[in-house]
């Protein structure tokens, strides 16, 4: 071997080691470094072979270092890793783990978004003599090694929506999908759609796809990974990280970094080690199903036998899938367990990679109890055992009694109200003959008409009272309208409005602006009051209770100064109310309370809301008083209800629920992009803002200054985000209006 | 009695009268001015009366918050808000009496203003009361079923009834001042109203709801004066005057009292008795919902003498004089209704029943307005030469135009310019003694243009020899 090329190669090697290790300095490595750089290969004192030797000698330390510094690495340096030019791209897993594939969807830079990388794969298995080729459907985010135009792996929303059309045409042509996850986040855009609708619209369907799914997360970043990261089972690179959000972000977050700022190196990483972003992490806790092992430092695209792992991995794990679920399945079960201790012959076993239609259904619902079962030890469960014991009997009570109320009694009183229409039609008939007969007659003998008398008293006579539009607003007045003192509206210099005494705008005008419509932060006691009917809201799980999963420092004090202030466990609050009468479930996202981050509690009890809803048959209202996104300090575990909530929001639409959510003041990320912004339904309160990405962030991740009314509800509207803008005080008689005129078959109350 | 520093939030004549009754009473005033209005009367008197420090420059005189962190300045105990902006809005009202440093406001008490305030809900208190009402839905009607069922109802009524041409009114329930309003009188037509009006309401108000009503035709516009104590001694009249005499936006250019005169002109109908049962109707409304201050019941009386309860104002209103001008308290001279409401407003009790109060003879009110009554009574805007106004013993006059030198009318108000009231042992003479009034009454002036003054007088004149026949 030319000792010039090996040279470089060590050179390589070490060079790429540094760059792991980023700030921090090894002084074995810098030594090895200067040695291998010394080493003469082409000195003519000097033979070839002795060259070679010294070097081999070199690199044989310099593996050794490696393995050493591999064992050392922290969470930030896996990030670097991932982060790093040579790191394995999808190209190369296609090239060398699949054994033929068409890439689809574009190619190169000449793509609807060159970070998303399609393509139709085959995996060719040899069984003896017989020959089975697997098509398998790739989708993931390609980094490329550094090309430009793959904007890192960040995709734009029309990048997710192809990865969603190739997911549903291999739903059709009842293919597996492997699913390379690749992104440090989604690119925070706005558009037709915008980045959060898209996501949001990905995992909805993904919940429903047919066919296994199967998720290698290399570089997992927020919603950006989720949007196709929906999966029976989920790998990991051993070197690979799955987080909520960059360490960086975080940092940003953690430390109030603002604008142009940068966070200091150590905060970001501590926010990268308490995070728990790491594979071995996200495998302890249940995230990921499986870890694929990565040569020392990291895979680079040398590195042949990693794909073969990756390859016999990848081809087990659709096994399992498929066995999980196949009919015929004992024997190469065992074959299975067996053969894992054998990796390499897991090539050799018959398994046909396609699935009938009982299979489908086993499948989707398998895979919505992976999920629901994921992140049960995340919150803290607060209730007592009395409440615990009313919570399962209601799980049973309920919705027996659904069945006899809907079920059995609807039906029948639904053939007695027929019956009784039908006779009163017959008998509208022979009554108005008669009256026509009888006007007939009295026109015949000129007789006065003398109901004027009655009609007058009728029409000057009180009528019955209405029912207020919105509700009347006692029990609850605003501490905003506390100070005598006057308002200025933010708009006065647009639209000329005029100062409004703060007990009159807090207290009577529910905090809009009466001469622009513009609307005041309002608390969210407000809408208890004068959404729902007087006294209605019955609050449950009150006492699931947001806690610290990952062992954040300093976190509990957190969490237990947000309980104080508020007086609440978590920052969702579920409850049944009615409103004019009809009987609803809601659950709330309360801005007030960690800024309305959601977190395992929260999602937890959105869910249960839901199920609670889906049994009591009763329509649904997801309102987001405010919320910040998912809570960045307990890592995946905030991360994973994403997926977890919408799971849960589809399965209630199937069964007929109606789902409307409301945004007021500020919504983004997370919960906007999966399970609020996966309903057919949405309104947005006046003057609130929404989308995925803030500002802040906006600038931060892209360099872009967003015009100020980028987030605009207006904005969201006419992007087609959510159905209508509504004011405040009309929540109450648009609700209603919804109720009554949308959604599924299956509303009973109407 | 305390001594008050009564803040006069308001312009032209009445904050003068204002002022005379203050001054009356032993309180002391501050007048406020706005920019444009440099040049009114009222400074003068105010300047006379209680010298520069009993006068104000603010930015507006519809700016609460200018207007109240003034009333701090000049440490103001009480509020009156006049006949402007401010005196029929329960907002104002409430937020005088309920903020840190709570000042009197002279006037009903808010949640008076509040319940009246809303025509809506003064007709349905109205029928809770048994107190007639037009015809029609008490609610704002949503449902168009609902409301093709009431217009249908109507048309049938009003045939019963033989009204000449059976109308019905579809207008906007969050309306006002002529918005949104329509007229129907085919049943055919009314859907098509009633979908427009109500699209023009959600456009405009922001909500869909509308009122269905008969219309009256050539009706007299009558209005009951009420006057009550925060006591709760019960309330007194001081009679019933005329306002039928308005200009086309319904602005009222001449009122008379009483309101009918069964002794000197034949009605079709029992005048007395219609005017008595408005009387009583008006006093047990105001005795039901504790009016305590000075207020109008104003009612429209039909062709065939029915009363319908239209609105209440719930302030003193310009035409205050003419009901006074024949009202004799024990048989003294005329009682001033502007001093009434600032005692009462004050918190004093009433001290006098309706036993105390008489009437004698007739009177009319005439608004010398700058306007073009033959041009859709546009109002004109100039300089008017110095007046100088008739005098008689039967004759008040009230004005804030300056003695002595000319007086620009601001272009941002309206161009009233004088009230005249005039007093006769009957109809007859008050008719004659008017029309020697506005004969003796030259106004000369001009604007940029060099147009000559445009006002009313002949308008005036042509209409008091009509006065009342119908």
């Amino acid at each position: 071997m030319d000792a010039d090329k090996k040279k470089t190669d060590l050179l390589h090697r070490a060079q790429y080691a540094k760059d792991i290790l980023g700030p921090k300095k090894n002084e074995r490595l810098e030594a090895l470094l200067s040695k291998i750089g010394a080493c003469e290969t082409n000195s003519p004192g000097q033979g070839r072979q002795e060259a070679l030797k010294n070097l081999q000698v070199l690199e044989e330390r310099l593996g050794h270092l490696e393995a050493l510094l591999d064992k050392q690495l922290t969470p930030m340096d896996k990030v670097r890793i991932v982060r790093h030019p040579q790191r394995i791209c999808l190209k190369d897993i296609l090239e060398n783990v699949y054994d033929n594939y068409t890439e689809i969807g574009g190619k190169d830079e000449h793509s609807i978004d060159p970070g998303m990388l399609i393509a139709r794969a085959y995996v060719t298995r040899r069984v003896g003599k017989k020959t089975l080729n697997h098509p398998v459907m790739v989708v993931g985010q390609e980094k490329g090694h550094g090309q430009e135009f793959r904007n890192g792996g960040s995709i734009k929303p029309w990048g997710n929506s192809k990865a969603l059309k190739y997911m549903k045409v291999a739903a059709r042509e009842n293919i597996p999908i492997h699913a390379y996850v690749s992104t440090p986040g989604s690119y925070p855009l706005e558009d037709f759609p915008g980045a959060a609708q898209q996501i949001a619209e990905n995992i909805y369907e993904m919940a429903g796809l047919e066919v296994p799914i199967i998720a290698i997360f290399s570089e997992g970043g927020s919603g950006g990974a989720e949007a196709v990261a929906l999966a029976d089972k989920r790998l990991m690179f051993s070197h690979g990280y799955y987080s909520v959000i960059s360490p960086e972000g975080a940092a940003a977050i953690e430390g109030k970094v603002r604008g142009g700022m940068r966070a200091p190196a150590e905060l970001i990483e501590r926010c990268a080690q308490f995070q728990r972003i790491t594979a071995e992490d996200n495998l302890g806790a249940g995230f990921v199903d499986a870890v694929v092992q990565e040569p020392p430092l990291g895979a680079r695209p040398e590195h042949f036998d990693f794909y073969k792992r990756l390859r016999t991995e990848v081809i087990r794990a659709t096994d399992e899938v498929i066995l999980g679920v196949g009919g015929m399945r004992i024997l190469r079960k065992r074959a299975m367990r067996r053969r894992k201790k054998d990796p390499d012959e897991s090539e050799h076993i018959i398994v046909r990679w396609n699935l009938n239609t009982k299979a489908k259904q086993r499948l989707l619902a398998k895979r919505r109890r992976k999920f629901r079962r994921m992140a049960q030890g995340s919150f803290e469960d607060r209730r007592s055992l009395a409440e615990k014991i009313g919570a399962a009997h209601l799980g049973i009570l309920v919705p027996a009694f659904s069945a006899v109320r809907y079920g059995l009694v609807k039906n029948v009183k639904k053939t007695f109200t027929r019956a009784a229409e039908e006779v009163t039609g017959e008998i509208h008939v022979v009554a108005g003959r008669i009256e026509r007969l009888r006007r007939k007659a009295m026109e015949r003998l000129r007789l006065p008409r003398n109901n004027g008398r009655r009609k007058g008293l009728e029409l000057t006579a009180l009528s019955a009272p209405v029912m207020p539009s919105h509700g009347n607003g006692q029990g609850y007045l605003s501490p905003q309208a506390a100070p005598d003192r006057e308002i200025t509206c933010p708009r006065a210099e647009k639209r000329g409005c005029m100062d409004v005494w703060a007990r009159d705008l807090f207290g009577e005008f529910a905090g809009v602006c009466p001469y622009c419509g513009h609307h005041f932060f309002m608390e969210y006691q407000w809408y208890l009051a004068n959404v729902f009917d007087h006294d209605s809201v019955r609050e449950f799980n009150q006492n699931i209770a947001s806690g610290n999963p990952t062992g954040f420092p300093d976190f509990e004090k957190r969490i237990l100064a947000a309980r104080k202030k508020t007086g609440l466990q978590s920052a969702c609050m579920t409850f049944n109310a009615s409103l004019m009468g009809i009987k609803l479930t809601c659950a709330m996202l309360i801005a007030d309370f960690r800024g309305g981050s959601v977190g395992a509690a929260e999602g937890e009890k959105f869910i249960r809301a839901l199920e609670m809803a889906g049994k009591r048959h009763q329509p649904f209202l997801a309102y987001s008083h405010g919320t910040a996104g998912i809570r960045i300090q307990e890592g995946v575990h905030g991360l994973i209800q994403m997926p977890r909530a919408t799971m849960a929001v589809r399965r209630y639409i199937e069964a007929g629920g109606l789902y409307i959510v409301l945004y007021d003041t500020n919504s983004y990320a997370g919960p906007v992009a999966s399970f609020l912004g996966c309903s057919p339904y949405q309104y947005a309160v006046r003057s609130s803002r929404l989308g995925f990405a803030g500002p802040g962030v906006i600038r931060e991740t892209t360099g872009v200054d967003i015009p100020p009314d980028y987030h605009k509800s207006y904005k969201a509207l006419s992007r087609g985000h959510i159905q209508g803008v509504w004011d405040r005080r009309d929540i109450r008689k648009n609700l209603h209006q919804s109720f009554l005129t949308i959604g599924g078959r299956n509303l009973y109350y109407r | 009695m305390a001594r008050h520093r009564i803040l006069i939030a308001n312009r032209g004549e009445i904050a003068i009268r204002i002022m005379q009754a203050c001054q009356d009473l032993g309180h002391e005033f501050v007048a406020v001015y706005t920019a444009e209005d440099a040049g009114s009367g009222h400074l003068d008197t105010a300047r006379a009366m209680g010298g520069d420090r009993a006068l104000a420059r603010i930015s507006s005189y519809s700016d609460a918050g200018d207007i109240l962190s003034l009333a701090d300045e000049v440490k103001a105990t009480a509020i009156h808000p006049g006949y402007g902006f401010f005196a029929e809005n329960y907002r104002f009202a409430r937020r005088v009496a309920e903020r840190d440093r709570p000042m009197t406001f002279i006037g009903p008490s808010w949640w008076v203003i509040r319940d009246l305030g809303d025509k809506i809900n003064t007709k349905r208190l109205a029928r809770r009361l048994g107190v007639p009402t037009v015809p029609g839905s008490d609610r704002a009607i949503y449902d168009e079923m609902e409301a093709e069922a009431i217009a249908e109802s109507l048309f049938e009524f009003q045939t019963d009834q033989e009204v000449k041409r059976p109308t019905v009114l579809v207008k906007a329930s969050a309306g006002g001042g002529g918005m949104g309003i329509d007229e129907v009188d085919d049943m055919a037509r009314f859907r098509q109203t009633f979908r427009r009006i109500r699209n023009y309401s959600a456009r405009l108000f922001n909500d869909e709801g509308v009122l269905i009503e008969q219309r009256v035709f050539n009706f007299n516009h009558l209005e009951v004066q009420v006057v009550s104590d925060r006591a709760g001694l019960g309330p007194v009249h001081f009679g019933t005057r005329n306002c039928s005499v308005q200009s086309l936006g319904k602005q009222k250019r001449i009122e008379v009292a009483p309101g009918f005169f069964p002794q000197g002109i034949s009605y079709s109908f029992d005048a007395a008795k219609v005017l008595g049962d408005i009387v009583d109707h008006s006093l047990s409304m105001a005795r039901e919902i504790n009016y305590d201050n000075v207020g109008t019941w104003e009612w429209i009386v039909g062709p065939k003498g029915e009363p319908f309860l239209m609105e209440v104002n719930t302030r003193i209103q310009v035409e205050n004089g003419v009901s006074a001008a024949i009202a004799r308290l024990r048989g003294e001279n005329a009682v001033n209704l502007v001093r009434e409401q600032i005692r009462l407003g004050l918190g004093e009790p009433m001290g006098y029943g309706q036993q105390d109060i008489g009437f004698k003879g007739a009177s009319i009110e005439y608004r010398i307005i700058a306007e073009d009554t033959q041009n859709r009574f546009t109002p004109w805007a100039g300089r008017v030469e110095p007046v100088s106004w008739p005098k008689a013993p039967w004759l008040s006059l009230h004005t804030h135009m300056p003695a002595g030198r000319a007086y620009q009318i601001p272009t941002e108000y309206d161009p009233n310019l004088a009230l005249a009231i005039i007093w006769g042992r009957d109809l007859a003479e008050a008719k004659a003694r008017g029309l020697e009034f506005l004969d003796g009454l030259s106004l000369d002036g001009r604007d940029g243009q060099d147009v000559d003054i445009k006002t009313n007088i002949p308008f005036l004149r042509e209409k008091t020899s009509t006065l009342l026949e119908f």
